[in-house]
């Protein structure tokens, strides 16, 4: 016999109270893991994909708020309020490369879900927009003409709809544009998109001369506040965020999503704490008169005091390996839900959990605290026990 | 009346019990003064509720006295703290009661192991010695048996070999037959008689006449006070 032994012996006996005491911790920390990985994913997510949007800049109404400006990162539709005029004032600037965006969306069958699902389709002007990011194809052919009445697909778009080159996809009601090639990977937001000319965009959807925001860079990042300048005063009711400014803003809302969650994660880890410490008491009290045997077998005040703090500890340790796995699996099945959702901010990104060391072994050992403390009061209460009082009432 | 040969000794032993909240006191002992000699078998006699279990735990330091003294091997236990008191116990005391006490989710085999593990001995050495002594009091079948699989009797008699798991001097019993039929008590004190016999120094409270009749030295209590010193 040793005291792990006797500790596991102990928390075995009631199997009922034991799993749903484990439970308690492992739901807690499924949750903290969970959100701590879909978060931490979601970071970069947005990190990458206003990086790949390869300007150092947008051009957007000067009324569009933060939270449109997510839509950018994501390539959410954005209402088209700029004048095809402004681009064209803004592109005869010296040493700016602009590129202008007009952002729908439409409705392609998702064989899989077995239902409609809505994604984003931009209008672009095909030769500067493809010299802008390098694109390239992975299957069949770029725009031969800047007005071909055609669409390209991003690689998400094929791999999540079935969609292949020769498909005809409905862009709205009545009008069907073939798909003529697929992108190559770009890591952003173009992979879950269809694109087509800015021109047959505008014809499309009836938004002629109109345009949604615009990506731009500059040939010397050190004269941007000059350039800003000349942008401001070429063009009418803009906003110029660099992608640094519009990730801070983004990663700010999204802090503060996360913020939220973690206080429902940080909620559930206190009530099962208080699971634990409920079931120690209990084992605690029901347990008064073996304890009592113990120490008239010798046991000291602190090996006692050991076992219960162990037994308390134990839920922690299981319930912190169990938790994080239900938690990555868990994530595994909600990114893309949440990704998918037509209504998140998210949508079209391909999230997944990744697996990261550091929050496994972060997340077991705080559930090890966790659990020794909810088992410190009801350990000290038992090694408090006198052994008269707990074996004279026979 | 210091006697060298007694093993155990208690001077003007006073036990006052408060409960709580209430005002009703009840003192259990008012002043024994004992000496149990070293080696000898004893039993502590009288009727119900006058304080003979309430001596046994003073003697075996589950409790505490409100005055007085208890030297176990000249050293007053009645001084010593909480942990020196639970070395005392682990080494030198081993204790049988009335209910048998075992754990009740471990085997027979396990509760001694706990006892040994609580005596420091290691891990490796115990179950040898736990076979050993469950066969002395006739119980090796019943290794692996739950308490609750095993008869009153049986019981007592894991019990009793627990008690004895750590080698210790003295065996502090309170009514070991107390809650068997005759057979198994039969049986009991066949096993307590063959312990003595090893050199064990043996206290037992009883109402058994029996074994009362067996005893090297009996001592009355009557009303928390000894009536009677032989
Ligand atoms: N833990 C306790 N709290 C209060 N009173 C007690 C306690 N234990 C024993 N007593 C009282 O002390 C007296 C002596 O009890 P006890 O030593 O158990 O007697 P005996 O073993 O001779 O039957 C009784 O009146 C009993 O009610
Ligand atoms: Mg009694």
């Amino acid at each position: 016999m040793n005291i792990l032994k006797l500790v596991a012996r102990n928390l075995l006996r009631r199997k009922g109270r034991f799993m749903f005491t484990l439970l308690g911790i492992t739901i807690g920390m499924a949750a903290f893991v969970a959100l701590l990985a879909i978060g931490g994913n979601m970071r970069n997510e947005v990190t990458a994909q206003t990086y790949a949007l390869g300007g150092g800049f947008v051009i957007v109404p000067d009324d569009l708020c933060v939270y449109n400006q997510i839509g950018i990162i994501t390539g959410e539709a954005i209402s088209e309020r700029l004048a095809y005029g402004e681009y064209e004032a803004i592109a005869a600037i010296d040493g700016i490369t602009v590129i202008p965006h007009l952002t729908r969306r439409m409705m392609i069958y998702n064989p899989t879900a077995g239902e409609n699902q809505a994604v984003p389709v931009t209008g672009q002007l095909p030769a500067e927009t493809q010299a802008f990011y390098g694109w390239e194809m992975s299957e069949g052919r770029y725009f031969e003409s800047q007005d071909e009445e055609a669409v390209i697909i991003g690689q998400s778009i094929k791999n999540r709809f079935k969609v292949e080159v020769g498909d005809k996809l409905p862009i709205k009601s009545g009008i069907e544009l073939e798909v003529i090639g697929v992108l190559k990977v770009t890591d952003g937001n173009d992979d879950a998109m269809v694109h087509m000319p800015i021109s047959v965009a505008q014809r499309v959807f009836d938004r002629e001369d109109s345009l949604s925001y615009m990506t731009a860079r500059v040939d010397d990042m050190r004269k941007f506040d000059d350039y800003q300048e000349q942008m401001l005063n070429a063009a009418n009711n803009i906003k110029i965020a660099t992608n640094e400014q519009m990730l801070g803003s983004v990663l700010m809302i999204l802090g503060s999503v996360e913020f939220t969650l973690q206080m429902v994660a940080g909620v559930a880890l206190v009530a099962a704490a208080f699971g634990i410490i409920n079931t120690m008491m209990t084992a605690v009290y029901e347990r008064r008169r073996e304890i009592g045997i113990m120490q008239a077998l010798g046991s000291k005040s602190r090996t006692i005091f050991a076992t219960f703090v162990l037994e308390s500890g134990l839920y922690g340790l299981f319930g912190g390996a169990l938790g994080v796995c239900v938690g990555y699996v868990s994530s595994l099945v909600i990114a893309p839900m949440v990704a998918e959702h037509s209504e998140t901010m998210l949508k079209g990104m391909e999230l997944g959990a990744k697996v990261d060391v550091q929050l496994v072994v972060t997340t077991i050992a705080f559930s090890l605290i966790i659990s020794v403390l909810s088992g410190l009061y009801p350990a000290w209460k038992a090694s408090k026990l006198t052994p008269v009082e707990a074996i004279s009432n026979g | 009346m210091a006697d060298t040969n007694a093993i155990i000794r208690t001077e003007a032993l006073q036990k006052v019990y408060s409960n709580g909240k209430s005002a009703v006191r009840t003192h259990a002992l008012r002043g024994v003064d004992l000496s149990i000699p070293r080696g000898g078998f004893s039993c502590i006699v009288g009727p119900s509720g006058h304080g003979k279990s309430t001596l046994l735990q003073l003697i075996g330091g589950l409790d505490r006295p409100t005055s007085g003294n208890v030297y176990i091997d000249d050293i007053n236990i009645a001084t010593l703290n909480r942990n020196k008191i639970a070395e005392v116990r682990a080494s030198k005391i081993g204790f049988v009661f009335q209910f048998f006490n075992l754990l009740p989710n471990l085997t027979a085999l396990e509760n001694l192991q706990t006892a040994m593990m609580l005596g420091g001995v290691k891990a490796k050495e115990q179950r040898s010695k736990a076979m050993e002594l469950l066969e002395l009091v006739g119980l090796s079948d019943k290794a692996s048996f739950l308490p609750n699989q095993l008869s009153g009797g049986q019981q007592q008699r894991v019990s009793i070999a627990r008690a004895l798991s750590n080698d210790p001097e003295i065996l502090l019993m309170d009514e070991p037959t107390g809650n068997l039929d005759s057979e198994s008590e039969k049986d009991v004190l066949e096993h307590i008689f063959a312990i003595h016999k090893r050199g064990k120094t043996v206290v037992i409270v009883t109402h058994n006449d029996t074994l009362a009749a067996r005893a090297e030295h009996l001592f009355v209590i009557k009303d928390g006070v000894l009536a009677k010193n032989p």
